[in-house]
């Protein structure tokens, strides 16, 4: 049986205090002085190894100490699962438990803290590597597995005093294999050929230097701890670069989808299948302004203003009387047997820019509306929208749907259809635009561009086409619609 | 360990005997600190089985090499963190429960449901199906090491067309004869196809693993000869598994065959290979229904039964 890295530790404890000088140790199982670490106390989390077979996180499936509970190296903390292996994590430090980092049946991530370890032990540059830093520094993580590998040549010490008393085979096969590749260049950020060891690299974490910066004098280029210390004391002379506070505003950070992005996500998957075309025409909005300007000045409340987008919903149902095709249902649950259904009611949906994020409101039955009845509707969806007070019959049985962008901008348009209608109008922002009238003379027209999707499995183009026009003629000239309403 | 074996014996000597029905023989005791141990059981409850193999795993001396076969009755084992909902068919299981007849199909009348230590997947064990531990030190294991001796004892049995493939499960190629291969190479055979061809090797056995600080337990299946292959899928397939989304670790399933051997043949060549590997030990000792006197293995087979209740659910 090999020394246990207690006994050791204490030898070297005793042999520390006698001089600097080198100390040597029967061959053949130490051949290179140890820079032995001060002891630690501080609480450190301790990393997720490597289990090998490219498997990048485990579940965790039960704890064997709770927060508070002192543990001795080589105590079991937690059994992990990945695929068919079922590990056990020992702790490899004597010290109280102070965090877990997950509950049963998390998913564990290697690399990443598992548990937070008030250390108590002496430590070698080894387990140093197994260790996260105190600011939650996880540069330690994105190296591990190559970390895990050069501590087996590097720190011959650790490898045969703790019996390697890691769980994971894999690691510990690679690391015997991989002998000869004793200075292989480490991938992540400090590979730039930079050769230092793991004691040291510890260091340079915690005082925040980039191994690239320090110049090494040791063998091969080495960098040492003594490299180190002048190079700190060289930077304290100097302005000090903010390298911490830049690289943490540039951390990635991964976020689950809210409830509407979900929702959003499933619909807009569905919509994949949906062949779209576009189609976008400019209707001159000239005359619904003002007519909407000479309403609005009678208007006793500002309750009562009208926007031209309830003018745009009559007239888009009007024309839907005309072209009942857009307004239909496509059902393509049986893929060799699609059927449309013709929908009797126009129940528009409408784009809402809520605070929550995309919210599609339906307005039902357009077709029986007046214009006022719309704009009445269309304010106490958006305020039901803003104080999230929509139900979920409020979102059932839209047939179509209109998204007016142009609240916040645009010109044209791709708008995407939502399954199963087939059609879909995105209203742009209107803008004034030098133009010819019927004497060739230039004037300002107010333009709006309508930007048509439409599911071309079922629409064709010229039918888009049709319907498009006859509403911008009903935008263009009120007075159709007014002659077509019933 | 000789010290201590002695120290021991010492100490039983001076004291009053040992209760017989508390503990196991001194000589079975002093045989776990030997350094190749090879065992195999009498008993076909698989309870019985997994507590002894979670006993040798705990109590064994942390160099030696272990080997332990045993045979269960009709029953399915599940993985360390597996979901019994999503991974079988709960409602076959035990039929009389149901106001089913025992005869109707699949007719295996109870099938046990265990949930053993090691991760992994679901399979079903039956008389036809040979199960192989072994158990080594952590420093020298690797997923593969045990599955190619166990297809090199196959190879031995004429069996040429088994090999290990990328998953570390044993698989029979189900090609044609193609150019010869040196047959001491385990991942690969004159039989294999390419996968587009159509034609998937059928798997034959499965591993598990359980890896502690100072041991790994590998452990696997071997189909040999079971009768039951074309009902293994009803029972592996859970009803309720489009409906539901669950934690745990879900089986990859593979088509499954026989390599038409029998128990006797495959145990003999197992055990030789299992020596040739790790050096000669003597005959393989039987284990058996004595053993539940023991106490750890007791303790061990009635967690094993309380564990899951989900049986009961039904």
């Amino acid at each position: 049986m090999s020394f246990s890295p207690n006994t050791l530790l204490r030898a070297l404890r005793t042999s520390k205090a006698s001089s600097r000088t080198r100390v040597s140790f029967p061959q053949p199982l130490f051949y290179r002085q140890l820079h032995a670490s001060s002891r630690l106390d501080v609480v450190k989390p301790f990393l997720l190894a490597d289990i090998g077979e490219g498997i990048t996180e485990c579940q965790l499936i039960q704890w064997f100490v709770q927060p508070g509970a002192r543990v001795e190296q080589f105590d079991k903390l937690c059994e992990v699962q990945s695929d068919k292996a079922s590990v056990e994590i020992t702790s490899p430090f004597d010290g109280v438990i102070k965090k877990l980092h997950y509950e049963p049946d998390d998913m564990a991530i290697t690399g990443k803290p598992l548990v937070d370890i008030d250390i108590q032990s002496e430590i070698s540059g080894a387990d140093a590597e197994k260790l996260g830093g105190v600011d939650g520094n996880e540069d330690a993580g994105a190296e591990k597995d190559q970390a895990e590998e050069s501590v087996r040549h590097d720190e011959k010490l650790a490898e045969v005093a703790s019996e390697v008393d890691v769980a994971y085979s894999e690691a510990m096969t690679k690391g015997s294999q991989g002998q000869a590749r004793q200075h292989r260049p480490r991938q992540g950020r400090e590979d730039k050929g930079s050769l230092a060891t793991p004691a040291v690299r510890h260091l340079l974490k915690e005082t925040h230097v980039d191994v690239a910066d320090v110049q090494g004098t040791g063998r091969d280029g080495r960098v040492l701890k003594e490299d180190v210390h002048r190079h700190v004391s060289e930077q304290t002379q100097q302005p000090v670069a903010h390298q911490p506070s830049r690289a943490a505003t540039r951390q990635d950070k991964n976020a689950p989808l809210t409830p509407v992005q979900t929702q959003m996500f499933k619909t807009m998957t569905r919509s994949l299948d949906i062949p779209h075309f576009l189609y976008t025409c400019a209707a001159d909005m000239g005359a619904i302004t003002a007519l909407r300007k000479r309403l609005n000045a009678s208007a006793t409340s500002g309750e009562q203003k009208l926007t031209h987008l309830p003018f745009i919903l009559k007239a888009v149902s009007l024309a839907l009387q005309h072209h009942p095709l857009l307004n239909s249902s496509l059902d393509t649950k049986d893929p060799k047997k699609p059927e449309i259904t013709y929908r009797g009611a126009h129940n528009f949906g409408v784009a809402i820019d809520a605070p929550s994020g995309l919210l599609v409101p339906v307005v039902h039955s357009v077709q029986d509306l007046s214009i006022v009845e719309i704009a009445t509707q269309l304010r106490q969806l958006s305020d039901k929208a803003r104080n999230s007070k929509l139900a979920p019959t409020d979102f059932s049985g839209a047939t179509f749907t209109i998204s007016n962008i142009g609240s916040v901008g645009g010109g044209v348009v791709a708008p995407v259809i939502t399954a199963p209608q087939v059609a879909i109008l995105g209203v742009g922002r209107s803008k004034l635009v030098p133009a010819f009238d019927e004497n060739e003379e230039l004037v300002k027209k107010e333009e709006l561009v309508l930007s048509w999707s439409a599911d071309h499995r079922i629409v064709d183009g010229a039918e888009c086409a049709r319907c498009a026009e006859r509403v911008r003629a009903f935008l263009e000239e009120p007075g159709r619609m007014m002659v077509e309403m019933r | 360990m000789i010290v201590w074996n002695r120290a021991c014996r010492s100490a039983r000597l001076s004291t009053r005997p040992p209760n017989p029905r508390r503990c196991l023989s001194q000589r079975t005791l002093d045989r776990l600190a030997e350094p190749v141990q090879s065992y195999i059981s009498t008993s076909r409850d698989p309870y019985l089985n997994l507590s002894i193999e979670h006993f040798l795993l705990q109590k064994s001396a942390p160099h030696s090499a272990i080997l332990l076969l045993y045979v269960n009755r009709p029953s399915i084992i599940i993985g360390r963190n597996q979901n019994p909902w999503l991974e079988v068919n709960l409602a076959l299981l035990n039929p009389s429960g149901h106001g089913q007849p025992e005869t109707e199909p699949p007719g295996l009348g109870a099938v046990d449901l265990v949930r053993r230590r090691s991760g992994g997947g679901t399979v079903f064990h039956d008389e036809g199906n040979v199960n192989w531990t072994v158990i080594c030190p952590s420093k020298d294991f690797t997923r593969d090491k045990h599955a190619e001796m166990i297809v090199r004892a196959l190879r031995s049995c004429s069996v040429d067309r088994a090999r290990v493939n990328e998953r570390h499960d044993i698989v029979l190629d189900q090609g044609e004869r193609g150019a010869d291969i040196d047959s001491r190479e385990t991942h690969r055979t004159p039989y294999m196809m390419a996968e587009a061809d159509g034609i998937r090797p059928l798997k034959v056995s499965g591993s598990a693993y359980k890896l502690t600080r100072q041991r790994a337990l590998h452990h696997g299946t071997c189909l040999l000869s079971s009768p039951n292959l074309n009902i293994i899928p009803d029972y592996l397939h859970s009803p309720a598994k489009p409906y539901m989304t669950a934690r745990g670790v879900e089986s990859v399933s593979s088509p499954v065959g026989n390599i038409l051997l029998d128990n006797e043949t495959f145990i003999v060549a197992v055990q030789k290979h299992f020596t040739k590997l790790y050096g000669t030990t003597e005959d393989a000792i039987k284990v058996g229904d004595e053993w539940r006197e023991h106490d750890p293995v007791r303790k061990g087979e009635d967690e094993l039964k309380a564990g899951d209740t989900h049986s009961k659910f039904i």
